[in-house]
C-alpha cells in the first residue's frame, strides 16, 4: 500500500518534471532546474557510498570530473553525446576499480582523508595537463538548446535516484548498511565488506561520471579542471548530510534546499551563501545526525506515540 | 569514610551495576571479589568519576562525589591504580611520579612525598630517568602504586594489582599494599586472586552480575562454602 | 646543473621548516583530542591576513606583529573550540575523528567564503623594506626573510618542546596524549587540556600564516592545500615528536623542490600528496595510532 503510494507519487513527479519545458519558457528558470537536477545526481550518487555504505568519500569530484572530461573530448570529436557520456561513466568506473583496493585498505577517517588527497591529485594533474579553457565549437553553439540539456539532466537524475532506490532495497543494499553499522560484525555474518564497498564505489562513480557528462554537454565554456574542484565534493557531501544520509529522499531534499537557499539569499546575502550552508552543515553534524529526514522521522515517531497513547485512553 | 548507596551504572545502553551498596571505613582494608565482568572495575570507575552512575549516591568524607568533577576527586584524597598499572610509557619514571602529584594539594609537598614513596619502592629511585615503557611488569606496577601514592590519598583503590605478575612478585606487591595500609591509608582492593585478597582484607564484598551477593570478614568468607566452591576450587 | 639543484634544495629546506611549523599544531591537537581539524589551513590563512592588515594599516613590521597574531588566533581558537569542537569530546574515537573532520570542512567553507568577501580573491604578500635582501653563500642565494622565518620556526618548535617537557601543564598534555583515562585519574582536567592544546595549535598555525605572508603569498583558497601539506608532514614525522615533525616538514619541502626541478613546478603539490597516499596505504595505523612508549 505504502510502496504503491510512493511509486505513484514518484511517477507523478517525473511526469510533471518531464512536462516542465512545455510550460516554462524562461531560460533562467530552466537553468535553475538544471542545477537542481545536477545536484540531485551528485548528492544521490555520493550517498550510495557515503550514506548507505558509510564510507565518507571526499574525492567524489574526481568521478564527476572524469565523466566530464571524457564526454567533452569525445563529443567534440563528433561522437554521439549519449555514447560519449557512457564512456565518461565507464572511465569513472575504471578509476574507481583502480583505486578501490588500496583505498579500502583505509578505514573510517583514513579512507576519508585518503580520498580527499586523491581528489586533489586529480584536480592538480588535470589543471597541469589541460591548462586551456574548453569552449564549445561554433556549430554546437548554434544548435544549442537548453531544453535538450534539461532532459539530459532529468534523465541522469532519474537514473541515479532509481539506481540508488533499487540498490538500497536489494540484498546488496542490506549488506552495505551492515558494513556501515559494524564492518567486523557484517563480515562475521558472511558479508564480504570489500565487495560491498567496491560495488557502492563503482556505482557511485559511474553515476557521478554520467552527471559529469551531462555537465560537459551543458556548460558552454570552462576550464577542464573545474569539474574536479573539491567544491563539487563538498557541496554533494553537505547536501546529503543536510537532507539526511542513507535515505533516498535526503540528498534530493538537500539538493533542492541548497539551490533554493542560494536563490533566496541572492536577494541580500548572495555572496555569503557558502557561509550559511557551512553553518547549517556544522549544525547538522553536531545536533541532527539524520538531517532533515531524521528530523521528520523524529516528529512522526512522536506523533505516532501521541496517537497511540490517545487511542489507549479512548479504548480502555 | 566511603559509602556507596544503591548505585546503578550504565555502559551506553548496557546496565553494568544494579543497586550496589558498600562501605569502607577509615583505616580498613576491604576487598571486592567476583568473577570476570561482574562489575568490579565498573564500581571503582564509578567512584573515581571515570563513569557516572545513573542513580544512587556516593559519599566520601562527607562529600557527595557525584557532584565533584573527576579531576577534583583526587584532591579529596581518593586515588586509583587501574588494571595493569597503565603508567605513561613514553614518560620517565620521575615524570610519572610528578604527575601523580598533579593536584594542587599534593603538588606543594611532592618532594617529601617522593622520598616517602622511594622508601616503599626503592627500585623506583634507581630507575628515575628511565622511560616507564622500559620497566619490567613488576616495576610498572610499583610505579603505578607509587604514582597513586604521590597524590597523598586517604583512600587507595587498586584494580587487580597482581594481574600478570610472577607469583613471587605477587607476594611482594601484596606485602607493599599491606605496608601502605599500616601507614594509615585505607585500601579498597579488587582482586582475582581471591585467597590472597581475603586473607589480606579486614572485610570483603562478593559481586556477581553487577550485584553485591555477599559480605563479611575476610576470614568468614574464606570458610564460607559457596565462596570456597566458586572461587577457591 | 648542480648549482641550480642545490639552490632548489635550499629553497626546499626553507619552506620545509614552515611546513613543519604548520603541521605541529595540527599534530598536537590530533594527538591530544583526536580532533582532525581540517580547517587548520584556514587558521593559517587568518594568521597571514592578520599580519598583512596590521602591516598595511598600522605599519607594524610583520615579524614584530607575531605576538598580535598569536593573541588573535588564541581567541579564534577559543571561540571555535567552545562553539563547535567541545561538542565532540564525548564521542568514541573513530566517530570523533570523522565528525571533527566534517565540522572542520564546514568551518573551512565558512572561513574561505568570509575571507573571499572581506578581502577579495587577490594574492597578497607583505613587502617590507628588507624583503629583497639576501645573502650569498658559495654562490647560493639565501633570502633574508626566509632565513628569519626559518629561525622563528625553529624557536617556536623548541619553545613548544620545552613547554611540553618541562612544565607541569606540558606534562599533563603529554600524559593526556598517552592515556586520557590515567591522566584524568591524576587529577588532570581533560577538557582544559583539550582546550589548551586546541588554542596552542591555532596559535602555531597563525604564526606559520604570518611567515607565509612574508615569504610567499596568501589568498582565501590556500587553506585546503596547507591542511593537506600539514597532514603529509604529520604522517611523515610521526605523532607527538617535535623533531620528527620538523624533519617531516623538511622532507616534504625538499621532495617538492626536487619535483619542481626535475619535473616541473606545477607538480610540487602532486608529489607531496602521492607521498602521503603511499604512506597512508602502507602504514595505515602506524601514522596516527602509535604511542611513543610502545616503540
Amino acid at each position: 500500500m505504502k510502496k504503491n503510494l510512493s511509486f505513484v507519487i514518484a511517477l507523478v513527479v517525473t511526469a510533471a518534471l518531464a512536462a516542465v519545458p512545455l510550460f516554462v519558457k524562461k531560460d533562467s528558470l530552466l537553468t535553475y532546474l538544471c542545477m537542481i537536477l545536477l545536484y540531485v545526481s551528485l548528492a544521490s550518487s555520493w550517498n550510495i557510498l557515503g550514506g548507505y555504505t558509510g564510507q565518507v568519500n571526499l574525492g567524489h569530484s574526481a568521478f564527476f570530473g572524469l565523466g566530464a572530461i571524457a564526454t567533452r573530448l569525445l563529443w567534440f570529436a563528433g561522437w554521439n553525446i549519449l555514447l560519449a557520456m557512457l564512456v565518461g561513466g565507464l572511465l569513472a568506473i575504471a578509476f574507481a576499480l583502480l583505486i578501490g583496493s588500496p583505498a579500502f585498505k583505509l578505514r573510517g577517517a583514513y579512507f576519508t582523508i585518503g580520498t580527499l588527497a586523491l581528489g586533489q591529485i586529480l584536480y592538480a594533474t588535470v589543471g597541469n595537463l589541460f591548462p586551456q579553457i574548453s569552449s564549445m565549437p561554433v556549430q554546437d553553439l548554434i544548435s544549442y538548446t537548453l531544453v535538450t540539456r534539461y532532459y539530459l539532466f532529468l534523465a541522469v537524475a532519474l537514473i541515479t535516484v532509481l539506481a540508488a532506490t533499487l540498490v538500497a532495497n536489494s540484498r546488496w543494499g542490506l549488506g552495505m548498511m551492515a558494513v556501515r553499522e559494524q564492518e567486523d560484525a557484517a563480515e562475521s555474518l558472511g558479508v564480504n565488506a570489500f565487495q560491498h564497498k567496491l560495488l557502492a564505489l563503482v556505482l557511485s562513480a559511474f553515476l557521478a561520471g554520467l552527471a559529469g557528462g551531462a555537465f560537459a554537454f551543458f556548460q558552454i565554456g570552462y576550464y577542464p579542471q573545474y569539474p574536479f574542484s573539491p567544491i563539487w565534493t563538498l557541496d554533494s557531501t553537505m547536501m546529503a548530510y543536510i537532507g539526511g544520509t542513507g535515505t533516498i529522499l535526503g540528498p534530493i531534499i538537500g539538493a533542492i534546499f541548497f539551490v533554493v537557499l542560494k536563490e533566496v539569499l541572492s536577494l541580500n546575502l548572495a555572496e555569503f551563501h557558502p557561509t550559511v550552508f557551512g553553518i547549517l552543515f556544522i549544525l547538522v553534524v553536531l545536533f541532527l545526525p539524520g538531517g532533515f529526514m531524521g528530523l521528520w522521522k523524529r516528529i512522526k515517531d512522536k506523533q505516532q506515540k501521541k496517537r497511540e497513547s490517545m487511542a489507549e485512553l479512548s479504548h480502555p | 569514610m566511603l559509602k556507596l548507596t544503591e548505585i546503578d551504572t550504565f555502559y551506553g545502553d548496557l546496565q553494568a551495576l544494579w543497586g550496589i551498596s558498600l562501605e569502607v571505613r577509615e583505616g580498613e582494608m576491604v576487598s571486592l571479589i567476583g568473577p570476570n565482568g561482574a562489575g568490579k572495575t565498573t564500581t571503582l570507575q564509578s567512584i573515581t568519576g571515570l563513569l557516572r552512575p545513573a542513580k544512587g549516591s556516593i559519599t566520601f568524607d562527607g562529600h557527595d562525589l557525584l557532584k565533584v568533577p573527576p579531576d577534583k576527586i583526587v584532591d579529596l584524597g581518593v586515588s586509583m591504580v587501574m588494571e595493569g598499572g597503565r603508567v605513561f610509557a613514553g614518560m620517565t619514571v620521575l615524570e610519572n611520579l610528578e604527575l601523580g602529584a598533579y593536584g594542587s594539594r599534593a603538588r606543594k609537598e611532592r618532594f617529601e612525598t617522593m622520598e616517602h614513596v622511594f622508601k616503599t619502592f626503592p627500585r623506583l629511585k634507581e630507575r628515575l630517568n628511565q622511560r616507564a615503557g622500559t620497566l619490567s611488569g613488576g616495576e610498572r606496577q610499583m610505579l603505578a602504586i607509587g604514582r597513586a601514592m604521590m597524590s597523598k590519598p586517604k583512600l587507595l583503590m587498586l584494580d587487580e594489582p597482581s594481574f600478570g605478575l610472577a607469583p613471587i612478585l605477587v607476594d611482594a606487591i601484596f606485602e607493599m599494599v599491606k605496608g601502605i595500609n599500616k601507614q594509615g591509608v585505607t585500601i579498597l582492593l579488587v582482586e582475582q586472586n581471591v585467597r590472597a585478597a581475603l586473607e589480606l582484607a579486614d572485610r570483603a564484598y562478593v559481586i556477581e552480575n553487577g550485584r553485591i551477593v555477599g559480605e563479611g570478614s575476610g576470614e568468614a568468607l574464606l570458610s564460607y562454602e559457596s565462596v570456597r566452591s566458586a572461587y577457591l576450587g | 646543473m648542480l648549482q641550480p639543484l642545490a639552490q632548489n634544495i635550499i629553497y626546499g629546506i626553507l619552506i620545509g621548516a614552515l611546513y613543519g611549523l604548520a603541521a605541529v599544531g595540527l599534530s598536537l591537537v590530533f594527538g591530544v583530542s583526536k580532533f582532525l581539524n581540517v580547517s587548520h589551513g584556514e587558521l593559517l590563512m587568518l594568521g597571514g591576513y592578520a599580519s598583512f592588515w596590521v602591516f598595511k594599516l598600522l605599519k607594524i613590521d610583520p615579524f614584530l606583529s607575531i605576538p598580535l597574531t598569536i593573541i588573535f588566533l588564541l581567541l579564534i581558537g577559543f571561540i571555535f573550540y567552545r562553539l563547535i569542537f567541545s561538542r565532540l569530546i564525548k564521542l568514541e574515537v573513530e566517530k570523533k575523528i570523522q565528525n571533527s573532520l566534517l565540522v572542520g570542512f564546514g568551518l573551512s567553507t565558512i572561513l574561505q567564503n568570509v575571507a573571499l568577501r572581506l578581502w577579495t580573491a587577490d594574492d597578497r604578500s607583505i613587502t617590507t623594506a628588507y624583503s629583497g635582501l639576501s645573502f650569498e653563500l658559495a654562490g647560493l642565494r639565501l633570502p633574508a626573510v626566509r632565513l628569519i622565518s626559518l629561525a622563528i620556526s625553529v624557536v617556536a618548535l623548541i619553545s613548544l618542546q620545552i613547554f611540553l617537557k618541562k612544565t607541569f601543564t606540558g606534562k599533563a598534555i603529554r600524559a593526556t596524549v598517552e592515556d586520557w583515562q590515567s591522566a584524568s585519574l591524576m587529577g588532570i582536567n581533560i577538557h582544559r587540556v583539550y582546550l589548551l592544546a586546541f588554542v596552542i595549535g591555532c596559535a602555531l598555525a597563525g604564526v606559520a600564516g604570518t611567515l607565509v605572508s612574508i615569504c610567499y603569498s596568501i589568498d582565501p583558497s590556500m587553506g585546503l592545500n596547507w591542511t593537506l601539506k600539514s597532514m603529509v608532514v604529520m604522517v611523515l614525522g610521526g605523532l607527538g615528536s617535535m623533531i620528527g615533525t620538523f624533519v617531516g616538514g623538511i622532507i616534504l619541502g625538499v621532495t617538492e623542490s626536487a619535483t619542481a626541478f626535475f619535473i616541473g613546478g606545477n607538480y610540487r603539490l602532486i608529489a607531496g600528496l602521492l607521498l602521503f597516499l603511499i604512506i597512508l596505504i602502507f602504514r595505515p595505523q602506524g601514522l596516527f595510532g602509535t604511542k611513543e612508549g610502545d616503540r
